[in-house]
């Protein structure tokens, strides 16, 4: 999955920085809303008590002077915000929704379960350094802003979440137009469009795309594969500690059930999951049978089915954003365990998860000569 | 003067004793306890059938990864026990489960509950990022003491509830300065003087010492003030709670583990509470901007509304917030001025209607225009 997804066109446009990265991104933002090209901006913003940032959907393009385009943190996954808006249908508005590209892709996916409606949004990605795990972030907020401002400058992912440093797809993927930062020479950064939506907004803002790209091209290159090589070290070294079902269950036997990680997940869309229903919900002399079977049970059971489960439902559509292991309080590692299933169950479909809003989900798609290796033979 | 049992030997080793004597001689066919679960020490809740299996048992260990109230309730939900079990519980899990029975979420019958004085339980973090079991001697040092341990849950160290209504046996353990070597166990009911009876221990007659656990309760009262009076200044109307709630990520963990929360659906999270994009653009019409997903501290307000009658203060909320906000203190002492309100401690009577379903023509004549 490391081969470079998505970039389309072979020239961009070279951008200035006058005062700061943010500032300028922001400049661009502002200005389309005075052209009329959006109408509102998607995008994050500081909690009043300066320990958080959160999406705000922003009309007043005055709210954007206090915006933050690559904040710390992920607080709450961008594909998740942007469903609340548009899941019901789409609205009168055209919005730009500002987010990290893991956000993006979950967004594509979410897109194709009918979760978002995506006709009047225009989705704007960057280069994207990581993000730390929110409980670093919330212990010291200021300690932690500046350590994130000191990664983005050396592209040093050690303060970041365990899937971000082993990221391949944190350049541009499925947004409609893109900021480079890597490869940009001093003080500029390239803006990329990767689609009609997106050559439209530059055209309407008198951006011509005559620069040459490929030193972002090259850089991005570069990075992806680092960044593949520890992804692979690291699904390896993973592979051996849960390889069997019982060093399987034994990661996950501190897992109290809370389903935070599913409730977090932007692919876990349903309204009551399948393991909060009533399925799942026995009489007691069910489960004092179990007990009897077994001379003791773990009540409630099946914490590692629910682990299970969930990995077959979410799988095929999982961008390794990392939102679950952030939520988790007993500290396992479900995002690096999910992101490596991931992996293989997605290369089974040759599918890339948030790649292409054309391309099908694989549950939903029949081809009847496939997956012969998993037939049984008939004789 | 009530029935009880001395064993000679410490609380944790009795309760051992108690539950295997109670499932080998088939008084019950299950035993609902804590149980260590690997190697590091991690406990869970387990219905234990197999006698054997009680190696492993932790009945007393001070951490709680689950409401065992809201399990009780799952266990009971479809039905109530048709065989006898012995419940294992903290004084607030049995007040919980009462709370939800109220509810008609649980069912008491064939449950044998056991329950102790006291002395709180280590916050979640301390389990993933240590090793509870060297906490473990400072532990029952403290409550030997019948003192407050200074890395407990904060709804712990202000737990004013600390000896338990409804059990039919309590391990009497707080500010026993002999914990090391005997342990007191009341029969309060007859039901509990009937499963105990054979046990082999020596029977007595005593009475709960009320002077020392007023001391303890005294402790307990200054420190809730302490906790409480932290919040009071953060609490500062609208303004305030923004703040307090402004980093909450919307991930709902605080009612999915709340014994009282037991909506299959909350409403929030239904089609009810849904935006679509005419609420956004009616919402810009009075403002410039708006978060989204929307409704943060809505959700929070909304669940004190339909949950503090009950809160039972066990804390569970504030362990799996995943962004460290007090919900706990925050629910707890809302709780407690609502149900003072209504002269209501949950859990506490069985008889007591929730006052939410109660009406009464005079009353609240204050509130009144």
């Amino acid at each position: 999955m490391s081969e470079s997804v998505g970039i389309s066109e072979n020239k961009g446009a070279v951008i200035s920085i006058n005062s700061s990265l943010e500032d300028s991104v922001k400049d661009l933002l502002k200005k389309s809303m005075e052209k009329g090209i959006f109408d509102a901006v998607l995008i994050p913003m500081k909690v009043p008590a300066g320990d958080s940032f959160v999406y705000v959907l922003i009309k007043d393009k005055s709210l954007l002077n206090n915006a933050f385009p690559i904040p710390p943190i992920m607080s709450v996954q961008g594909a998740k915000a942007i469903s609340s808006v548009t899941r019901l249908g789409k609205g009168n508005l055209k919005i730009a929704a500002v987010m990290r590209p893991c956000e993006i892709r979950a967004t594509v996916e979410l897109t194709k379960l009918n979760q978002t409606n995506l006709e009047n949004i225009t989705l704007i990605s960057m280069d994207c350094p990581g993000v730390m795990p929110i409980s670093d972030f919330i212990s010291e907020p200021d300690k932690a802003m500046k350590l994130f401002d000191n990664a983005i400058k050396t592209w040093d992912d050690k303060i970041m979440r365990p899937v971000c440093q082993m990221c391949d797809k944190s350049s541009m993927v499925a947004s409609d137009l893109h900021i480079g930062t890597l490869g940009s020479k001093k003080d500029t950064f390239f803006v990329i469009s990767n689609s009609q939506n997106g050559k439209d907004m530059l055209d309407n803002l008198g951006i011509k795309l005559k620069e040459d790209i490929d030193t972002w091209r090259a850089k991005v290159k570069d990075n992806n594969e680092e960044k593949m090589k520890k992804r692979k070290k690291t699904h390896m070294d993973l592979k051996t500690q849960i390889g069997s079902l019982d060093n399987l269950i034994d990661m996950f036997s501190q897992c109290i059930n809370c389903h935070n990680c599913m409730r977090v997940c932007p692919i876990c869309y349903c309204r009551l999951c399948y393991f909060d229903s009533d399925k799942v919900k026995q009489k007691s002399e069910d489960y004092l049978q179990m007990a009897k079977s077994k001379g003791s049970i773990r009540f409630l059971p099946d914490t590692t089915l629910f682990q299970i489960g969930r990995m077959m439902h979410m799988s095929l559509s999982c961008v390794s954003c990392g939102s679950c292991e952030d939520a988790c309080p007993m500290s396992i590692p479900v995002a690096q365990i999910f992101s490596m299933i991931a992996d293989e169950t997605q290369e089974i479909f040759d599918y890339v998860a948030g790649r292409s809003q054309e391309e099908p989900l694989p549950l939903k798609t029949y081809n009847e000569d496939e997956l012969h290796e998993v037939e049984d033979a008939h004789d | 003067m009530t029935k009880a049992l001395k064993l000679s030997i410490k609380p944790e080793q009795g309760i051992l004793e108690f539950l295997r004597f109670l499932l080998e001689n088939g008084k019950v066919k299950g035993v609902f306890t804590l149980n260590k679960i690997n190697k590091n020490g991690a406990v869970a809740y387990s219905l234990i059938s197999n006698s054997d299996e009680l190696n492993n048992a932790v009945p007393f260990f001070p951490i709680m990864p689950a409401n065992a109230g809201k399990l009780l309730s799952r266990f009971t939900l479809k039905g109530g026990a048709t065989e006898p079990v012995a419940a294992v519980v903290k004084p607030c899990e049995l007040r919980a489960f009462i709370e939800l029975v109220k509810r008609e979420q649980g069912k008491l019958e064939n449950i044998l509950f056991i329950s102790l004085t006291c002395g709180g339980v280590y916050p979640l973090s301390k389990a993933v990022y240590e090793n509870v079991e060297k906490y473990l001697s400072e532990y029952w040092d403290v409550v030997k003491k019948g003192e407050i341990s200074v890395d407990l849950r904060s709804a712990c160290k202000g737990c004013t509830e600390f000896s338990p209504y409804n059990a039919d046996i309590t391990f009497d353990l707080l500010g026993n300065n002999d914990l090391d070597k005997n342990c007191i166990v009341f029969l309060n009911t007859k039901k509990g003087e009937e499963f105990a009876k054979g046990m082999n221990a020596k029977f007595l007659e005593k009475e709960l010492d009320n002077k020392k656990l007023d001391k303890i309760l005294d402790k307990r009262k200054i420190e809730k003030k302490k906790i409480f009076d932290e919040l009071e200044t953060k609490m500062n109307g609208m303004d305030g709670l923004i703040e307090i709630f402004g980093k909450c990520i919307g991930c709902h963990g605080c009612s999915k583990v709340c014994p009282i929360c037991y909506c299959k659906l909350c409403g929030f999270d239904s089609s009810d509470f849904e935006y679509r994009s005419s609420n956004y653009e009616a919402e810009f019409r009075k403002r410039g901007g708006i978060r989204v997903p929307p409704r943060t501290l809505f959700y929070h307000l909304g669940r004190l509304d339909h949950i503090s009658i009950s809160c039972i203060g066990c804390g569970s909320c504030e362990d799996i917030c995943p962004v460290d906000i007090p919900i706990s203190v925050i629910f707890k002492k809302i709780g407690e001025s609502v149900q003072k309100m209504f002269d209501y401690i949950p859990g506490k009577n069985i008889e007591e209607d929730i006052p939410l379903i109660t009406f009464k023509e005079e009353e609240f004549a204050e509130v009144e225009q």
